[in-house]
């Protein structure tokens, strides 16, 4: 780092136009998009009856998507404020691509939960009619909150970067250099300006942590404050933050290695990266599966019989090979990978992310559906299709378009921002040359 | 030609015999019995029990016609018709009508009986009932006396030595006077308790309802006696409905969660407004 010259950084991290491969990507994911929404203008014309959701299922894969898109926009607040906070700065050129994770999340986590509703017209009505006291409304408020601060958390370190942006209008362009004027064009670097952009990442980076808490407590509180097998929990604030931080970080080490791969920025982010969010990630992994041997070791201990037919479907019965993928794939093997220094590497790292975050997505599905499908009353009466739940195609379409919307968020905003803060790397640059 | 006579006979002995186990097997034997109520002095009525053993257990047998008669079964006589429910049980009130029947003597009988249906033969069971009373009353000290009277010659006589559970009667259930339960009436026919349930909530003027029981007595049924008394508690009831609760409507938010909510809120958009203002101030800044 030392060796490179501020123009190098500089021309290094300017975004970069799309190849041939990005070009597919992004064409992939356009597809995958548009056959989200057309399954959705179905959805909207028949009902919720396209999906396979009944009366006992009545979360399916999509709040299963919601789970985890609140989950992995937690990142945000990890990366960018803990790790700011306790100044670290190893993780400067991890910042960006935590902050536009969390962004493109909580998007997609807004608009999945729309999706989920039968009557989405009447969205508006949750806040002229919501009511104070169902924790349904404290996650619409806190949602809505957070989406704002990661916004203005991805903003103000932009800042400098954008001022930069504008003196390259023919290699960015005149649409881009445009948008880059009127987002930063005042920033002018002056010691005020730096003085406000620095307080104000600060007041964010506290403000962050405690929103970060509470926007997956209060997913938690959803499932929790509802008394249902496997919900009914007091560890399942802890459980589910715990899990958010993983996967978030799982995501991160995955974008890390395709944007190093991609833009060739093996001088920034660097095997070092790797072997610290590796460490990270093996810290986090460990967390998490200390809060699932208490979530799942104690009411089986106790096997109260009304928890028992859920508890063994997750273990021996219908959900198990999905149960113990989703513990396997999303700890244990990432656990096994990582702990050695050989694995946390960027080949193997990647890897332990990719499958941290597979892993991850079927957690979820485990926390919603088994649930919904062992009421505490027993089933009778109902058609057969409603003792079971396997999402239809217009679900697994919408999914996948709700998951490659936010890869298109991301790989766009890759493309228009640099996705390393380059004032931020020239600044630490001159500092570390200093000392 | 013989032989095969021989063989035709013993084949239809054997199909003779078969039919009849099938038919013993699709057949039960239907039991009825009938339990006596009469509740308060005012209300009477019969209940008929119908049960069956059935795999060696004796079960209750729903959907089973069964008619009520008092004295003999008589056309003349018949006091009411019902279908056993899922408990195996149907009533029927005494009706006015059979006044005459039972004013004839001091023990009347009920019968019931079922017609038989394809899976039960028919069934009758009989009650012999000697006509008592029971009564309640209480003393000072809060003192509850029950008497239980027979009639014997037109006369209501005393009867000793049978159980009357006295209680206090709740939403769902009798709650006892005291440890004891049950209480055997003496020579005059009395059975007595104290009342030792102080503070009991009652109805909005400390009202209590005292019951006295007999139960399943083979003579005289099932009585019940009841006495209003202002032993309680008053209790008015105040509806939670609309008031500030966690499960209230909306609007209706404890005052607590409003100011936890909202302080919660103003505080973070607070922030998120003065970082909004920050940018308007940097603007200023790049401008001068």
């Amino acid at each position: 780092m030392e060796s490179l010259a501020k123009q190098k950084i500089t021309e290094d991290l300017l975004p970069q136009k799309f190849g041939k491969p990005g070009k597919i990507w992004v064409g992939v994911l356009l597809g995958f998009c548009a056959i989200g929404i057309i399954a959705y203008c179905q959805q909207l014309s028949k009902g919720l009856v396209v999906t396979a959701m009944r009366d006992y299922v009545s979360w399916g894969i999509y709040i299963s998507n919601f789970v985890f898109f609140v989950a992995i926009s937690l990142v945000g607040s990890l990366i960018t404020a803990v790790l700011r906070l306790s100044d670290v700065h190893w993780s400067t050129p991890l910042t960006r691509i935590a902050e536009i994770i969390a962004v493109s999340a909580i998007t997609c986590a807004s608009i999945i939960i729309v999706v989920d509703m039968g009557r989405p017209e009447r969205f508006y009505n949750l806040f002229l009619h919501g009511r104070l006291q169902s924790p349904i409304v404290w996650d619409v408020i806190v949602i809505t909150t957070y989406f704002f601060v990661s916004i203005l958390l991805l903003y103000f370190p932009l800042l400098p970067d954008l001022a930069i942006l504008t003196k390259y209008k023919e290699r960015t362009g005149a649409r881009l250099h445009k948008l880059y004027s009127f987002l930063g064009s005042f920033w002018k670097n002056t010691p005020s300006q730096i003085h406000i952009g620095e307080r104000a990442i600060n007041i964010l980076s506290v403000t962050i942590i405690p929103i970060a808490f509470a926007i997956h407590t209060v997913t938690s509180w959803l499932f929790a404050t509802t008394y249902r097998p496997g919900w009914d929990s007091t560890n399942f604030g802890a459980y589910f933050i715990s899990g958010a931080f993983l996967v978030g970080a799982g995501g991160v080490v995955v974008a890390m290695f395709v944007f190093r791969k991609a833009y060739k920025l093996e001088n920034y982010i660097k095997e070092e990266h790797f072997d610290k969010m590796g460490k990270v990630l093996v810290l986090l992994a460990l967390l998490y599966l200390y809060f699932n041997v208490n979530e799942f070791l104690v009411p089986a201990f106790k096997m109260k019989k009304s928890e028992e037919e859920h508890l063994l479907g997750l273990f021996t019965g219908e959900f198990a090979m999905v149960f113990w993928f989703a513990i396997t794939t999303a700890m244990i093997i990432p656990i096994l990978i990582l702990i050695f220094k050989k694995g946390r590497k960027p080949l193997p790292a990647f890897v332990a992310g990719v499958l941290v975050v597979i892993g991850s997505w079927f957690k979820r599905y485990l926390i919603v559906t088994p649930t919904l499908l062992h009421p505490f009353l027993p089933m009778q009466d109902v058609p057969e299709n409603y003792k079971h739940y396997f999402p239809t195609w217009q679900e697994w379409v919408i999914a996948m378009g709700s998951l490659a919307g936010a890869l298109l968020i991301i790989t766009l905003f890759a493309r228009i921002f640099p996705i390393i803060p380059i004032q931020e790397t020239i600044t630490e640059t001159e500092q570390h040359e200093k000392d | 030609m013989k032989k095969t006579s021989q063989q035709l006979i013993a084949f239809l002995l054997l199909l003779t015999i078969s039919l009849s186990a099938f038919a013993q097997v699709e057949k039960n034997s239907l039991s009825l019995s009938i339990s006596y109520y009469n509740s308060n002095n005012q209300t009477q009525y019969l209940v008929a029990h119908a049960k069956s053993k059935i795999d060696g257990k004796f079960q209750m047998i729903p959907n089973i016609p069964v008619s009520f008669y008092i004295g003999s079964k008589t056309p003349e006589t018949l006091i009411g018709k019902g279908v056993t429910n899922e408990k195996g049980d149907a009533l029927v009130f005494i009706p006015a009508s059979a006044k005459d029947e039972w004013n004839k003597a001091a023990k009347v009988s009920f019968v019931v009986a079922s017609p038989a249906t394809k899976t039960f033969d028919e069934g009758e069971g009989t009650l012999d009932l000697t006509k008592a009373k029971l009564q309640i009353d209480t003393l000072a000290d809060r003192k509850i006396v029950a008497t239980l009277l027979e009639l014997k010659d037109s006369i209501w006589t005393p009867v000793k030595a049978v159980d009357v559970r006295i209680a206090i009667k709740r939403m769902d259930a009798d709650l006892n006077v005291a440890e004891t339960p049950a209480y055997a009436t003496d020579s005059l026919g009395v059975a007595s308790a104290d009342f030792k349930r102080d503070s009991l909530l009652g109805d909005s003027k400390g009202n209590l309802v005292l019951i006295a029981h007999v139960d399943d007595n083979d003579l005289y049924g099932n009585l019940s006696s009841e006495k209003t008394v202002p032993w309680g508690k008053s209790y008015t009831y105040i509806s939670q409905f609309d008031k500030r609760t966690l499960f209230a409507r909306r609007g209706k938010s404890p005052i607590w969660l409003e100011l936890m909510a909202y302080s919660i809120v103003v505080a973070v958009w607070g922030i998120l407004i003065y970082l909004f203002a920050q940018i308007r101030k940097l603007k200023q800044l790049g401008a001068a």
